[in-house]
Parts: structure tokens; sequence; C-alpha cells
């Protein structure tokens, strides 16, 4: 294959892969995942805090984070995205959540059950709890259930093993009360008449239907090994987030026109060159973001600071064509055919975008490894950006200015912008 | 054209100087503004049925104790109120009590931060920002040389107490996008700093009867368009972002903003002279000053 082939067929290659960039984004509105601050919804940060007895362990965090989605899932919310960040975090994110409280509360819940010996009350009336007997480990299963008086309860089903210890606890504390409680706070204390087999229970009170079906939920997810606090928790309204999307997106199309409209003005027919690589860049990138969401599991949403981040590496791409095109002026200058400087040229500043993309490489990788929220889809974004402005200067704008250059009408210096060509 | 950069170093470096004491002055008397993710703190963003008057938010608001919220009105009918950091259980009070009082139509936002996050976030950006800081000044002494790594940092540094001492002086606030941008500029500020280093590195093989420091100069001025059109390039968006994003968007870009700029500065201004003058320490480059240097002083 001869250099002109060479090129064309270069080029050919980055346009089809453009057109199947096209053909997964479109229709645009379906194909792009967008994240919660742009379609509305909760985010949750739950964090890890050891207490006496359960240490925050890799073993215990995954446990958690399986718990948790149980009882997401429970919820019924449609696409819940749940994820741990860094060591002791847990982000969970809920898009459309109708009643976000509630789905707080359930969430959270440490749901660690109990059951306990009643030794008596003391002189406020207040129960005094022996040591505990069992607690919800055995736990089979939990439905919410009506007594005669049509009043919710949960009834408690246990394991075999359950069973069998309910029943000796029972038969040891005949006539006396044993208490229910649940995260340290007694749901009820009924008498034990007789010793219970069969591996069954109830918890009963002065609870709502809501209330107990809530307490049915958690309970049967079982109890969170870790203690998890709410570091933060932020709820986007639908239409908030609708209007930041249309910010970001018109910003962003103004900013691209802008950047091609200074690269025609400043370098003219090069600066052609640059306005047909930065919409390559742009689709190939859309089509990325598209492609990743439909065929991995990574969940890479466009979120605010995405967008941020797309709309800077507009920037850097069209900083790769100023060094290229700079590095070939020089060149002509110094008495070059535009055809060879455009040749050495690029080869000069390739190596110089190299190193200067590496560099900025480097912090966008060390911010996804520690980065935490908004920072990481930032430094996603930029990455991917930086590695897509590499291969499109060597495989699309490369070739361009190497088939351009051999074409006579281009090399006009009205044209080409350079004023010194040296007739070849 | 040759502009000399290097001789007037001085004008340079303390117009550098004054910036920056003005922004340390502003952030030891001043201090930061930090968003509630850093001091923790819960924000509510309410569409309301009705006109309300912040008075009147203010009065439901002390029910809870907490009439010295700091509340804003966005147009006639949407709150921001900004409370210290609130349980779960406030939190829904709040609002069924808004809701009732004065009808709710649209809950727009609402956030809280427990008061350890901050500490965490800082915690992950200053890790962040040294593994990035060694990794870089790794990066650059094995490509480019020691001297060319440790100016680089230099001017790094320059680039963000600039941004941290802009920031300190309008008392813009600090949210977590502006962490992350202030981090994205340590990369993208040395964009600039390697573009010159490069030529430097080329140009310092055929020194010819220049002292280094010429050589610097003439680096600077070859590579000079090309510095202002890539600054530009990548401020066009920057500032379509500030000036339309949106809320959010404008914090990156504030960020940004500052450090693009102060980059594109410090690479020409500060990371370069001070190659020039840490380089002619050598004996090689000082013997080269002798001897070329007054010829340089007469042009």
């Amino acid at each position: 294959m001869n250099p002109t082939q060479k090129h064309a067929l270069s080029i050919s290659v980055v346009l089809f892969l453009v057109l199947i960039s096209i053909y997964f984004i479109y229709p645009p509105a379906k194909s792009t995942r967008l994240g919660l601050d742009l379609k509305g919804g909760m985010h949750v940060i739950l964090s890890a805090k050891p207490f006496p007895g359960s240490p925050v362990t890799e073993n215990a965090m995954d446990q958690a984070m399986l718990i948790i989605r149980q009882r997401v899932d429970k919820l019924g919310v449609a696409e819940p995205e749940i994820t741990r960040q860094g060591r002791n975090n847990i982000l969970v994110q809920l898009p459309g959540i109708k009643r976000p409280e509630k789905a707080l509360e359930i969430i959270g819940k440490p749901a660690f059950l109990e059951f306990k010996e009643v030794k008596g009350t003391d002189k406020k009336g207040k129960i005094i709890l022996g040591k505990t007997e069992m607690t919800g480990r055995y736990l089979k299963d939990a439905q919410v259930d009506f007594d005669e008086l049509g009043k919710p309860k949960v009834n408690l089903q246990f394991t075999s093993e359950g069973g069998r210890k309910f029943e000796e606890v029972t038969g040891r504390l005949v006539g006396k009360q044993l208490a229910i409680v649940l995260d340290g706070k007694v749901m009820s204390a009924p008498q034990v008449r007789e010793k219970i087999s069969g591996g069954r229970a109830e918890i009963t009170g002065d609870f709502t239907i809501d209330k107990a079906k809530e307490l049915a939920l958690v309970l049967q997810t079982g109890a969170l090994p870790v203690k998890l606090e709410i570091e933060e928790n932020r709820t986007v309204g639908p239409t908030l987030g609708a209007d930041s999307l249309r910010a970001g997106i018109k910003a962003g199309i103004i900013g691209l026109i802008l950047v091609a409209l200074y690269m025609l003005l400043y370098y003219r027919g090069l600066g052609g060159i640059t306005c047909v690589a930065l919409l390559v860049f742009a689709t190939l990138f859309w089509g990325v973001i598209v492609i990743i969401n439909k065929f991995t599991s990574w969940g890479w949403p466009l979120t605010l600071p995405g967008i941020a981040g797309i709309i800077l590496t507009i920037g850097v791409a069209a900083d790769s064509s100023i060094v290229i095109f700079e590095r070939v002026k020089e060149e002509v200058k110094v008495g070059k055919t535009l055809r060879s400087a455009a040749d050495s040229g690029f080869t000069h500043a390739f190596k110089t975008i190299l190193d200067a993309d590496f560099v900025t490489l480097i912090a966008a990788v060390i911010l996804v490894f520690v980065g935490i929220g908004p920072v990481r889809g930032f430094a996603i974004s930029l990455i991917c950006g930086i590695c897509l402005d590499l291969f499109t200067a060597l495989f699309f704008t490369r070739p361009l200015l190497a088939l351009l250059v051999r074409f006579k009408p281009f090399t006009r210096p009205t044209l080409v912008g350079i004023k010194e060509v040296v007739p070849e | 054209m040759n502009f000399d950069f290097i001789g007037r170093k001085k004008i340079w470096f303390s117009i550098s100087g004054v910036i920056i004491a003005a922004g340390v002055i502003a952030f030891f008397f001043k201090g930061m503004n930090f968003g509630i993710e850093f001091k923790g703190g819960t924000i509510f963003d309410f569409k309301l049925k009705r006109e309300i008057s912040v008075g009147e938010a203010r009065r439901v608001m002390r029910q809870f104790n907490l009439e010295k919220s700091i509340i804003q009105l966005v147009g006639k009918r949407e709150i921001l109120i900004r409370t210290p950091s609130l349980s779960r259980e406030k939190q829904v009070l709040i609002r069924k009590v808004f809701n009732q009082e004065v009808g709710i139509e649209e809950i727009k936002y609402i956030q809280n931060v427990g008061p350890g996050w901050g500490a965490q976030i800082t915690r992950a950006a200053s890790l962040a920002l040294i593994i990035s800081l060694v990794s870089i000044l790794v990066y650059i002494s094995f490509r480019f040389e020691f001297k060319m790594a440790v100016t680089a940092i230099v001017a790094l540094f320059h680039d963000l107490l600039i941004t941290i001492g802009i920031y300190a002086l309008v008392g813009r606030e600090v949210t977590p996008s502006t962490v992350a941008a202030i981090l994205t500029i340590l990369g993208y500020s040395l964009y600039d700093t390697i573009v010159v280093f490069h030529r430097i590195r080329e140009n310092a093989k055929q020194l010819g009867k220049r002292t280094y420091s010429m050589m610097v100069n003439d680096s600077i001025n070859q590579v000079l368009m090309r510095s202002i059109n890539t600054s530009l390039t990548t401020l066009l968006p920057v500032v379509s972002l500030l000036l339309i994003g949106g809320e959010t968007l404008k914090d990156f870009a504030f960020a940004l903003f500052v450090g693009l700029i102060s980059g594109a500065y410090s690479s020409i201004f500060t990371a370069s002279p001070l190659l020039a003058l840490w380089k002619e320490t050598e004996p090689y480059y000082k013997s080269l000053k002798k001897k070329y240097g007054k010829i340089n002083a007469k042009n």
C-alpha cells in the first residue's frame, strides 16, 4: 500500500466508526443514560462506622451492600445503583423515587433484632433487660399479618436451628416476660405462657400497616453487619435536572462553535480540518459513552460533572490541532515544502502532545481512584476524552492533513493560512 | 518579533507575588467560603404553590428554632433554605410543615451532609494531590530532567495558590466540584509548560552563541502563538460554561477559568525563568553567561 492509500484507509476506518457511533446514539434521548443530577432522584452516601463487636471488614461491607440491594429491590425502584466508594462508603442512587424519606429510613435501618429476658422495671417504669437470648440471625422470614382486632402485626418464622433455640429459650422463661428488641428499642414484651415449638413468633405493637410492612421488609433482608450512618443525602427534583441538562448542552454546543470559529479564523483551511476532527471527536466520544452503557455493567451515566469534563476535552482536542499546525508552519518557514512539513511536523508535534496528554492523564487516573462524589464522573470523562484525542489526532487529523497537502488547490496561501509556501 | 521574557523576570515574579500575597491575606483574614459538603448542613429547595416572603419563611423555621437559617428567594415562588445538618426526621418534618402552611408544588432539591463528610473529601483530595504531584515529578524527571520537573511543580503550586487565593478574595463557595476542577488544573496547566519545555530541550542541543537564558527566551517566543492559541481554545468552552452552564457547572467553570489563565501565565512567566535561573548555576551554563551575557545586555 502506498502512503495515499494508507491515509485514505485510515480515514475510512475512522468515518466507519463514526457511523457506528451514530447508529448507537440515534435516537439520542433514549440511548443516553442520565445521572441523578440530570433526571432527578435520590442519592445517599452511607458510611460504615465501627462500633464494639462489629468492625468494618471487607466481608461486612460486601454483606451490607447485598442487604441494601435486597431492600432497594423490595422497594421497587427502577434502575437502582449501589456502589462502593472508598473503603467505608456505600453510594445508593435511586432515580425518580417518589418518597425519598421512606426509602432513606428503610435503607439505613440496622434491623438488629434481639430477644431478651425482662428482669423487671425500675422506679420510672422503664423495663430492665437481661442478656440477649437470641438474635435475628435465626430468622427465616417475616410477614405482615393482622390480629383478631384487625391490627397489623409481623409474623416471624425461624430457621429449624432457630426454632430449636427459641423452644429452649421459651421453655426456660415460662411465666416470665420476653422482650423483642429492635435496634435497641423494645417493640413488645409478651409473657411466655408455655414453651413455644414450631419456630414461630410475632411482633405486635402500636404500628400502622405501612410501618408493619417496613418492619417486615427490613427483617426479611436481615440485619446490617455494620453500623451505617447517612453522610450525605441529596434529592434532585425532575425539573431541576432537566434545566441543568439543557444549560449543559447549550454551553457545550456554544463552546464547540466558538472553538470552531476561532480555529477557522486563525488557521483558515487547516482550521477547517480541526472543525471536522472536532465533530469526529465529539461523535466518537458520545458513541463510546452510549456503547459502554449498553454493553457493560460499569454504569457510566452522563452527569453534570461529566458534561464539564467533556466540554473541557473539546478544548484539549483543539489544542492538539494547534500544536500540530504551529509546528507545520514553523517547518515551512525554515524552507520545507508543505508536503514534507506536514509529515515531519506531525511527528514532532505528536511527541509533545503525547507528553502533555500523559501528564493530564496521570492526574485524571488518580482522581478516579481516590475521587469521591462528583469528582469521579469528571475524571472518567477526562480520561476518555484524552484517549480519543490521541486517537483522532493519529488516525484522522494526520492522514487528512497528509492527503490535503497533496491536493494543489488546498495549498494556496490564502486557504492554508501559511504565507511562505515554497513552490514545489 | 522577539520579546524579552527572561530579562524582565523580576516584573513577572512581582506580579505573581502580589496576587499570591493578596490571596494569602484574604485566606487568613476572610477565610474560605466552604460549601455544605465541607462543613455539613442541609439545603432545601422548594417550589411553592404561592408567593412567600423571606420573613414568612423565617417564621415557619422558627418553630424548629432554625430562624437563623440562611433563606433566599429564587424568583417569587421558589425558596432556598440552608440550615445546619439536620436529622432525617427533622428534614421530613420541615417539609411537612412547609407543605401544610405554604403548600409545596415541587421539591426541587434536598441535600443533607453530615459534619464528618468534609473531612473525608478533604483527605481524599489531599491524597490525590500528593500522589499526582509525586507521579508528575517522576514522569517529567524521567522524560525531561529533574530541574524541569521541579520548576514545573513550582509553577503548579503557583497556580494552586493563585486559584485558592482568588477563591478567598471573591468569597466564592468551595464545593467538591471546585476541588475536582483544581485537581484537573494540575494536569492541564502542565500542558503548556510541557510544550515550552519540549522546545527548550530541543534548542538546548544547539545553543550557538547564546546563554541558556537567551535560548529559553527564544524558545518561549517560538511557541508563544501556540501557547496563546491553546489557552484560548480551552478558555472558550470554559467561558461558555461559566456564562450559561447552570449553577453546578459554573462551580467547575470558575475554578477552571482562574486556573487555566494562571496556568498559561505560569508556564511562560514562572516556570521558564526559574528554569533558566537554576540552570545557569551549572558551571557550563555559568561560563556561557560570562562569555555571551554582555552581548545580551547591550542588545
